[in-house]
């Protein structure tokens, strides 16, 4: 068990050091969904399978996968095939792969003589998180909750896109109305 | 979760409940005016349950809180502060090129940040405070989201608040490594029992540096002046009152229930962190043309003399913290009153050429923004002075020297700059302008009373502080 914690440990730093030195956003990607899963393996191999799902199905499953088809949308063009070919390069996939292989290889270990070892281990079953999150921590549960709305409202405040109510020949003519009508008004008080 | 608890929550909930009210308020496409005054109201619904249920204080709520009369106090300064930015928020975002009504469900969410800090005495309940101020406070910041200065600063804080949040979930998983919990009553036993070992410092120190960036202490202090200048100035004085207020209180309690300030290194460490602030917010104002910026520096070194009460860590520093956080809070209020009133629809009032003769043409608002100035100088007869007076003999019954003789000597530095806007109030005035009409005149008179009314609160504290003094005594059961 141990042994299995700190290969999944070492992979989690290797991959997080190979995310921020990339230079390709696609790149770094691929190398932060190892990181994810690494650290899913760690929560499994500390006795924590229910985190460890949690994990990959949010992290690395939605918002990893998210992530890698905005970026890849925004670089929808001419040279996007060409690109995308680039990037499919053997240099590109296998270093994640690689590490990703070593984690599938724990997995396997971990599920097929997974007696307790030397670490002491206490298994946390959904039960228990459920029971800890709405019964003890029900107060920090809302306030996460608020932490989201501000999350999105200030997101989509800032993302909003500006109306357009007028044909767009008409918009200079409307924005010079604009700028006289805020001259007109100008300061509160001089 | 019995009945008593939900009743010392209450403020809480009314708090939290505001946001929502105003969503509620957008979706049925309710004015901005509605908005107001309903945001206006909710807040002091807060202040009257704060009222209704000081009999069930204090009263804990495992395991992440505790509402006491110290979070009674600052929570209800916050709520304050929140009320008078509410209220010069009106005239400022009414004017400007942004939808204004999003802006106040941002607001209430960080004011409802700031309240979970002064009541949190758990590593969770103050790491999610932290998040749902800092990430309400990046919308707030680059809430006028087509000027390339407000983007800038928001841009800023956004990378350092994300920085320093992880920072500061290094810093409580070390502690948790060394103590088994994040409860600071339990850690402070910990610590009681086996001292500070070395992991343990190692967490407090990467603790400090997320508390450092948002009180803005010296070595963390890159970001102040960038934000202060580019956020809307009514986001601004929020920036330096409210959320100030909120994490220094959560200071405040972690280092009373850990002690922080007996052990030698850590105390070397404040002590450092004081003295460079004082040095370095005082000299880099002097300078200083931009007001915002200006203000910005006077509040690094605000919160160095600040650190001057919290290291004693004894009842009266605490006293003296409480005290000058009241009166910092009203006459930064005042300050940033003034900017807000005087800023036009292009631009903010910036530049200090722009204050240039204003007695001349607008003479209560340079009075006010003259009593601000000497408040923050700490002259007698202003808030300033009791306040400054109060943290210097805190500093000198604990013999800490040094500090204290840095906090004099920079006060009369500090005195230049401020002297020096005062200065620039009473010159003659450029040119004459012509009178523009006022717009919305109930609230632009409103913000014109209420700035009075601070003013005048001000030179209150500054001539009879004894009755907040026994209050705040009295909140802090010290009597």
């Amino acid at each position: 068990m141990e042994v299995l914690f700190c290969i999944s440990s070492l992979v989690a730093i290797l991959s997080t050091v190979m995310v921020i030195t990339r230079l390709n956003p696609v790149h770094a990607l691929l190398y932060l969904v190892v990181s994810f899963m690494s650290v899913a393996m760690i929560f499994l191999s500390l006795g924590a399978p229910f985190m460890a799902v949690l994990e990959v199905i949010v992290y690395a499953g939605a918002i990893i996968v998210l992530f890698i088809f905005v970026t890849m949308m925004l670089n929808l063009g001419k040279e996007t095939a060409e690109q995308e070919r680039n990037w499919l390069k053997p240099r590109v996939w296998v270093g994640p792969s690689l590490l990703a292989a070593v984690l599938l290889a724990e997995m396997i270990i971990l599920l097929t003589k997974g007696q307790p070892g030397s670490m002491q281990v206490t298994v946390v079953d959904p039960k228990k998180v459920a029971l800890s999150l709405y019964g003890e921590y029900i107060i920090a549960l809302e306030l996460v909750g608020f932490l989201m709305i501000a999350g999105i409202v200030g997101a989509a405040h800032i993302g909003k896109h500006r109306k357009k109510t007028f044909h767009r020949f008409l918009e200079d003519e409307a924005e010079t109305e604009q700028q006289l009508k805020a001259d007109y008004h100008d300061v509160h008080t001089g | 979760m019995n009945e008593l608890e939900l009743q010392a929550l209450l403020p809480f909930m009314v708090l939290a409940a505001s946001s929502l009210v105003v969503i509620l308020l957008i979706a049925f496409r309710l004015s901005h005016t509605v908005i107001q005054i309903s945001g206006f109201m909710m807040m002091c619904l807060t202040v009257i349950c704060m009222w209704l249920v000081r009999d069930t204080l204090p009263r804990e709520i495992p395991p992440l809180l505790v509402i006491d009369g110290f979070a009674a106090f600052t929570t209800g300064l916050i709520v304050f502060v929140v009320l008078a930015v509410g209220l010069f928020s009106y005239i400022y975002f009414e004017e400007r090129e942004e939808n204004p009504k999003e802006y106040y469900i941002l607001l209430f969410l960080a004011t409802l940040g700031a309240a979970v800090l002064t009541v949190s005495k758990h590593f969770i309940s103050l790491f999610i405070g932290l998040e749902i101020l800092s990430i309400s406070l990046y919308g707030l910041i680059g809430y006028l989201r087509n000027r390339n200065n407000a983007v800038e600063a928001g841009l800023k804080y956004l990378m350092l608040a994300a920085l320093t949040s992880a920072f500061l979930l290094f810093g409580m998983a070390l502690v948790y490594l060394e103590t088994g919990s994040m409860d600071f009553a339990v850690i402070g036993r910990h610590v009681q029992s086996s001292g500070f070992s070395v992991l343990m410092i190692l967490g407090i120190g990467i603790l400090l540096v997320a508390v450092g960036f948002k009180l803005a202490f010296v070595p963390f202090h890159l970001w102040a002046a960038d934000v202060y200048q580019g956020a809307p100035p009514p986001v601004t004085a929020f920036i330096a009152t409210a959320s100030k207020i909120g994490v220094f209180s959560v200071l405040l309690r972690f280092g009373q229930s850990l002690g922080l300030q007996n052990e030698q290194l850590l105390q070397g460490i404040f002590s450092f962190i004081a003295i460079a602030s004082m040095i370095v917010g005082n000299l880099l104002a002097l300078r200083q043309q931009n007001i915002k910026r200006l203000l910005a520096y006077s509040s690094i070194a605000h919160f160095g003399y600040l650190l001057v009460a919290f290291l004693p860590g004894n009842d009266n520093g605490e006293t003296a913290a409480l005290f000058y956080l009241l009166s910092y809070s009203v006459t930064l209020l005042c300050a940033f009153g003034i900017i807000t009133i005087m800023s036009g629809t292009k631009q903010d009032a910036e530049s200090v050429s722009f204050y240039q003769g204003l007695f001349w043409k607008q003479p209560i608002l340079a009075v006010v923004l003259s009593v601000a100035m000497l408040s923050l100088a700490g002259i007698p007869l202003t808030a300033g002075f009791p306040a400054k007076f109060m943290v210097l003999a805190s500093g000198v019954e604990d013999s800490r020297w040094i500090p204290v003789l840095v906090l004099v000597a920079t006060s009369v530095i500090g005195l230049y700059y401020y002297l020096r806007v005062i200065g620039i109030l009473f010159e003659k005035p450029e040119e004459e302008t012509a009178a523009t009409k006022v717009l919305h005149p109930f609230f632009y008179y409103a913000t014109y009373t209420s700035l009075t009314v601070l003013m005048l609160a001000i030179c209150w504290l500054g001539l009879f502080p004894g009755n907040v003094i026994d209050g705040i005594r009295q909140l802090l059961q010290l009597e």
